[in-house]
């Protein structure tokens, strides 16, 4: 009997153990992909989900590319992962962290894995680096060589629900804060979330971002982070203020962006910001028709901003595996034309390359967004930014319900200790 | 050949003492020696930096409230699933019509994938939609679907409950059958004795079972510890520890670090590793252990 229990007892030890240090964090190693047999190079291609659901998920996007590729290509094979937006930069990180590169990602590219020389430059693997769009060169340039290339561009707007404005007896689009302020209170009256306000770790550094150019501040003044500017902590206290009188929906600093667009496209939202990929998941809603939203430019302290934020993803070619000639015949294949219009017509996104640009400037619905984004404003692009951008997720929605200067101040600091 | 045969038991041991060296020291030594170490966010070491990594942890302005938040998780949801678990043992010791059927049901939380629950448990909860806020609604708790009050996951204090609630759910079958096991190896003539004695089946219960069931309870509580504290899955599937980290425990804070900062990340589990040491090398000098197991 007491045998059996001290046996027991240290088998539940020595398993806890093993447990509690699994979970400690002690990564495990494995084995990098790389050349099969037979001449066959398999390359590994890790890409963000920009699809709604199924149908329309971006693996099938790249599945189409990769049998069109393979065809052609017969000695290279892509396996393709794709990871939705909340996990990706994690998980990206995590592969790099354990040393298990994949040969291309297409989401986030952060200047920091060029500075440890992991990446290849756009020079090194597409034949023709020139067509990819200018504007977004600098936010994927390194020490003055290019290794961020855009993939896929967007610009964010102000959506708002023009049947509920009209059951609030609003007439004009919101143009400043204090008309997204009174509108939302309006619009709270009949039971609705008056603004939408995704503070939570999944984006909530483009929402942050264009309350802060409103008010003309911003992540960066001249290169040097100025979370804490003046500007930035009155964009918050005007938040805060939205928070407690209840214009918002409940606790922003939790609230991701997927699940509230998804309410908005229900009806349930009076205004959001969001870019074009908020068409497709309103129109899959089947709720709002046509004539019920619009989208205007975003709201600022004293009229529309004539900037906006500009957000590109971005295409990033890995070192360690070895495979520059195969990751140059497939980026050059699928940078084709056809292939940057095609994701455009699914996901409502805009194109990162000049030619697929001109090809897109008499569409309508395009046409306004393209000629906005060689103005637009991006996020930071130095080697502390990826940090950084991991502590305003975590952070940054908690400035609106407690004190705006003290979580921008403890953000500035972790920034200027990362830089 | 006697000094041959000596060494032979070693031979039987011997994967043993591999695995444990593999799996057990060498990772220790390891976040011991990152923790040290300058690692940022791309998992490239830089170079040792002496005590940097600890100083820039303490120095984070949510690293105490972390750690209060740590102790009072382990202390709450420990000694909840304790409590349901000895009265739950009870119960499934009786003889009752459908007993198999009900003791298998309880092993379903347990063989459930723990992610799986938490994920469910944060969808029940949705403010608008999720079943656990249209019963409460119906029920006339909850006013308004879609409230601040329907947002159990957004305000740090309700989230918590929560989730404690949800981790002592998963933690009660180990625990039950734990004790259980305890109880069936209580002999009916110490009960016999005790009633003879004119114990009533209370006085039984403080006076008989309890003592006896105390290696058992030892070892359940401690093995709830070590899980509980180092429990990742619940708290990052349903508020990933926010908002910002007023819901983080310090395992759940070691992760967040770690997307930035792999050496400072390591730092925290080196104070996670050594937490858990102290709080088992106190447990069991407070319960006096030795003379427990090897009465």
């Amino acid at each position: 009997m007491k045998k059996k229990i001290a046996s027991r007892f240290w088998g539940g030890i020595a398993l806890a153990a093993v447990a509690a240090l699994a979970l400690a964090g002690c990564g495990s190693s494995g084995s990098s992909s790389g050349a099969a047999a037979g001449g066959t190079t398999t390359l590994k291609l890790v890409v963000a989900d920009y699809g709604t659901g199924p149908a329309n998920a971006s693996a099938k996007y790249w599945g189409t590319i990769i049998t069109a590729f393979e065809a052609s290509h017969p000695s290279i094979k892509v396996n393709v992962t794709s990871i939705p937006w909340t996990n990706f930069d994690q998980q990206v990180q995590t592969m790099i962290q354990n040393k298990q590169y994949p040969d291309i990602t297409e989401g986030d590219y952060f200047s920091n894995y060029a500075q440890q020389g992991l990446l290849y430059s756009a020079s090194d693997v597409l034949s023709d680096p020139g067509n990819l769009l200018p504007a977004f060169k600098a936010q994927g340039t390194y020490n003055g060589v290019q290794y961020g290339m855009p993939f896929t561009t967007s610009s964010r707007t102000l959506f708002y629900n023009k049947k509920l404005f009209a059951q609030a007896g609003i007439m004009t689009a919101p143009k400043t804060w204090a008309d997204v302020e009174a509108d939302a209170a309006k619009i709270k009256k009949l039971g609705k979330i008056g603004f939408g306000l995704p503070l939570g770790s999944e984006e909530a550094q483009a929402e942050s971002m264009l309350w802060m150019l409103g008010d003309g501040g911003g992540y960066q003044t001249a290169g040097k982070y100025t979370i804490n500017s003046p500007a930035n902590v009155e964009a918050f206290t005007f938040l805060k203020g939205m928070v407690a009188a209840g214009d918002t929906e409940p606790d922003p600093g939790t609230v991701d962006r997927t699940p509230l667009w998804e309410q908005f496209a229900q009806g349930s939202i009076g205004m959001i910001n969001g870019s074009p990929a908020l068409i497709p998941i309103i129109q899959s809603a089947g709720v709002l028709k046509a004539a019920d939203w619009t989208s205007v430019p975003i709201a600022g302290k004293a009229g529309p901003l004539t900037t906006t934020l500009g957000v590109c993803d971005n295409v990033a070619a890995f070192k360690p595996n070895g495979h520059e000639a195969q990751i140059k015949e497939f980026l050059d294949f699928a940078y084709q034309d056809k292939y940057q219009l095609a994701f455009d017509n699914e996901y409502d996104l805009l194109p990162a390359t000049t030619t697929a640009a001109k090809a897109l400037a008499s569409n309508p619905v395009f046409a306004p967004f393209l000629t906005a984004l060689p103005n637009s404003v991006q996020y930071p692009s130095d080697t502390a930014w990826a940090n950084v951008k991991t502590k305003i997720q975590d952070t940054i929605g908690t400035a609106v319900t407690g004190s705006p200067t003290t979580v921008l101040s403890q953000l500035e600091q972790a920034s200027t200790t990362a830089s | 050949m006697p000094a041959l045969r000596r060494l032979t038991p070693l031979l039987w041991l011997g994967p043993a003492i591999a695995l444990i060296g593999v799996v057990v020291l060498w990772p220790v030594v390891v976040m011991v020696q990152s923790s040290f170490q300058n690692i940022g966010g791309d998992g490239f070491v830089v170079g040792y930096d002496g005590t940097d990594d600890f100083r820039t942890l303490f120095d984070e302005p949510d690293f105490i409230s972390v750690l209060e938040r740590t102790v009072l998780w382990v202390v709450i949801v420990v000694a909840v699933t304790v409590l349901i678990s000895l009265a739950l043992a009870q119960l499934f010791n009786q003889t009752f019509p459908g007993r198999t059927v009900t003791r298998w049901a309880l092993i379903i939380p347990w063989a459930a994938s723990v992610m799986m629950t938490a994920l469910i448990f944060r969808w029940a909860l949705d403010p608008n939609v999720g079943v656990i806020n249209v019963i409460l609604h119906h029920l006339g708790v909850v006013k308004h679907l879609g409230s601040s009050q329907a947002y159990w996951l957004g305000n740090p204090t309700s989230a918590l409950a929560w989730m404690m609630a949800v981790a002592v759910f998963v933690s009660l079958p180990f625990t039950t059958y734990a004790i259980l096991s305890g109880l069936q190896g209580i002999p009916g003539d110490v009960y016999e004795a005790a009633a003879i004695d004119g114990a009533t089946s209370w006085k039984g219960y403080l006076a008989v079972t309890l003592p006896l069931l105390r290696p058992a309870i030892l070892v359940a509580t401690l093995i709830n510890v070590i899980n509980v504290f180092n429990s990742f899955p619940i708290i990052w599937e349903m508020t990933r520890g926010g908002p910002g980290y007023e819901t983080a425990t310090s395992t759940i804070f070691m992760v967040e670090l770690k997307q930035g900062n792999v050496g400072e990340s390591a730092a925290m589990s080196v104070i996670n590793f050594l937490l858990v040491i102290v709080i088992v090398v106190v447990y069991l000098g407070t319960t006096r252990w030795k003379e427990q197991v090897d009465r």
